[in-house]
């Protein structure tokens, strides 16, 4: 019964003194509403890229020439990642499903009469498609007969129609690609954008053309692959590895000349990401606990010397320390938790405006974290409060009812 | 550091029985304030014995003290000591939510049915004249029916005639069996007792009954 005459009698001086409290808990309401919305743009981002990379096809693994930094990177020889190199792999490596080269170039001029665009080359095989999961849903994809002698044809994706304002009629038609004719055989299905970048902005070649349009890439390729399953993809990467430190004549001293990049690297260094940006809030929560603590704790001490007559007259009726002391703690909780939830709305509501943004990731908000969000800003209402509280225990009744 | 020790009261020997209307009359300084606060167990003496109620509380530890306190000590105080923000029904309720028990609003209403006040339930203080106010303060005091009243200057702060009434419902509450102990320094409060207390220099000075 004491604990509910408590918490009426904190909700009635909260609402007594609305200003002050509001003031006093703005503190709170920051670090529980930063809490709410980091926490939930995280969650939302980190749900977006692993939705992302499931759709890159499970199991995929990229490969590419890398030189290490320091002095042990510089006393490796040439470093190279060529075609022998992609056989040799699509030969002799069983874990492995499907490998593909994957020659990138950031920007490639594509004309259709007087119209000139640029947009992504990437030179493939047909096995891109499967260890991508982006297939052809109009025309058809590289033939191995296309690929072996390298013809002049291209599959497109959905953005570089729209940027050519061409229509699926283009198929069959011919176009210029840095300056080499090209035949449009196939479209992309649509894949949709990544963290604002389309991926449909893409034009594909066989690799064997893209060796010919740009010589220098012949030495410097890199693979993309698919391994059998998920559980085999570690065994995979180990083949990969292997072979290409004995094809490379790499002593064990020697560090790759290459770079193994796995699906869940990618999401492990994405989950490194989260942590640095959980620390930081961390951080902001910290600081913003901290300041709203204090001026729960200067009001509370205030509000304790205001009240030194009542706190007189409820021990001369039969309060002991503990219920006194009880007595504020509750009013300092309730503060505070009054500063958790409009935090949480407060968090709710940022959360809310930042997914109006057009490009931005669909925002989750777990529930854990709203119970983190009332659990902080209780503790600190505990932490804080208590000494305020224990001020106003040990009051000596003679001196309080005697104050003026 | 200097400091001198001041006994307020020293080898006091007072005795007040069941059902009394006493008052306790003496000059600032005399220690009546002190003794005030022993019998209303917000202080303990250093050494001797205080015995309420066929019970040694002098020595009880401090959460000991808060429950006999509350239990068998009914305060009036000068300046009334309401909570402002507070009906009267909730003020009068107080005591009753640190010591607990069935039907506490049916225990406050009866208080304040007992000091006239059965119509005011639902004011806040500050829509009360200064008699409701002692009346409501008189009410909290008697809901735990207390073995003793004890009033300090309470009249102290109202007019002659509202003093009159307080004084006259005090006397009444005395015919009905209260133990009722006045502290004042008005001749006027004392007379309406029937027993007076002079303390002076911490000793009892003169000790008669009328």
């Amino acid at each position: 019964m004491l604990i509910l005459a408590n918490v009426q009698n904190a909700l009635e001086q909260l609402w007594t003194h609305k200003l002050r409290s509001l003031l006093t808990v703005l503190g709170i309401v920051i670090a529980v509403a930063s809490t709410i919305t980091v926490v939930g743009v995280i969650q939302g981002f980190t749900s977006y890229v692993s939705v992302f990379l499931q759709n890159q096809g499970t199991n995929a693994m990229w490969v590419w020439p890398f030189r290490p930094p320091g002095e042990a990177g510089k006393r490796l020889g040439r470093v190279e990642l060529d075609e022998s190199d992609y056989q040799a792999i699509a030969m002799n490596c069983p874990a492995l499903k499907r490998v593909s080269p994957l020659l990138r170039r950031q920007s490639a001029k594509v004309r259709v009469g007087r119209d000139e665009i640029t947009s992504i080359l990437e030179g493939v095989s047909a096995d891109y498609h499967p260890i991508r999961n982006f297939f052809v849903d109009v025309g058809r994809p590289f033939s191995a007969v296309d690929v072996e002698r390298g013809h002049h044809v291209c599959v497109l994706g959905r953005e570089v129609l729209r940027k050519l304002n061409a229509g699926e009629d283009i198929v069959g038609e011919w176009l210029l690609i840095d300056g080499q004719r090209f035949r449009v055989i196939g479209l992309l299905e649509e894949k949709g954008s990544f963290l604002g970048a389309s991926q449909d902005d893409v034009v594909l070649i066989p690799y064997t053309m893209a060796f010919k349009m740009y010589p220098a890439v012949r030495r410097k390729i890199a693979l993309t692959a698919s391994a059998l399953n998920e559980l085999v993809v570690p065994e995979a990467r180990a083949q990969v590895v292997n072979l290409l430190r004995r094809r490379h004549s790499l002593e064990a001293s020697q560090p790759n000349d290459f770079n193994v990049l796995t699906q869940d690297e990618i999401l492990e260094n994405f989950n490194k990401l989260s942590l640095v940006a959980t620390a930081v809030l961390s951080g902001i929560v910290g600081i913003s606990l901290l300041v709203g603590g204090i001026g729960i704790m200067n009001v509370m001490l205030v509000s304790v010397t205001e009240r030194t007559r009542e706190i007189g007259l409820r021990k001369a009726v039969g309060a002991r320390r503990r219920d006194i002391c009880l007595q504020f703690l509750t009013e300092a909780v309730a503060l505070s938790v009054v500063g958790g939830g409009m935090g949480i709305g407060l968090g709710y509501g940022l959360c809310a405006l930042a997914s109006l943004h057009p490009q931005m990731v669909a925002v989750i908000v777990p529930w854990w974290a709203v119970v983190l969000g009332f659990g902080i800003s209780a503790g600190t209402g505990v932490v804080f409060g208590l000494v305020p509280a224990i001020k106003a225990a040990l009051l000596n009744p003679i001196d309080a009812l005697r104050h003026e | 550091m200097g400091e001198e020790i001041v006994h307020a009261l020293r080898g006091l020997d007072l005795s007040i029985g069941s059902n009394e209307l006493v008052a306790i009359m003496g000059p600032s300084g005399s220690g009546k304030s002190t003794l005030m606060n022993i019998l209303g167990l917000l202080d303990v003496p250093t050494t001797g014995q205080y015995w309420l109620d066929g019970r040694d509380v002098a020595q009880l530890p401090q959460s000991e003290l808060a429950r006999v306190r509350g239990r068998q000590i009914g305060f009036v105080f000068q300046t009334f000591e309401l909570l402002p923000r507070q009906t009267a029904l909730r003020n009068v309720e107080l005591p009753l939510t640190y010591s607990g028990g069935p039907n506490r609003k049916g225990r406050a209403i009866e208080a304040l049915e007992r000091v006239g006040l059965g119509n005011r339930m639902g004011h806040r203080p500050n829509q009360m004249s200064g008699g409701q106010r002692q009346r409501v303060a008189i009410a909290r005091a008697l809901v735990q029916k207390p073995s003793l009243l004890l009033a300090d200057e309470p009249t102290g702060n109202l007019d002659t005639q509202t003093g009159e009434e307080i004084l006259a419902l005090f006397t009444e509450l005395h015919q009905q069996g209260q133990t009722i102990v006045i502290v004042t320094h008005e001749p006027d409060v004392a007379e309406r007792c029937k027993r007076i207390v002079r303390i002076r220099d911490g000793q009892v000075e003169s000790d008669e009954s009328c």
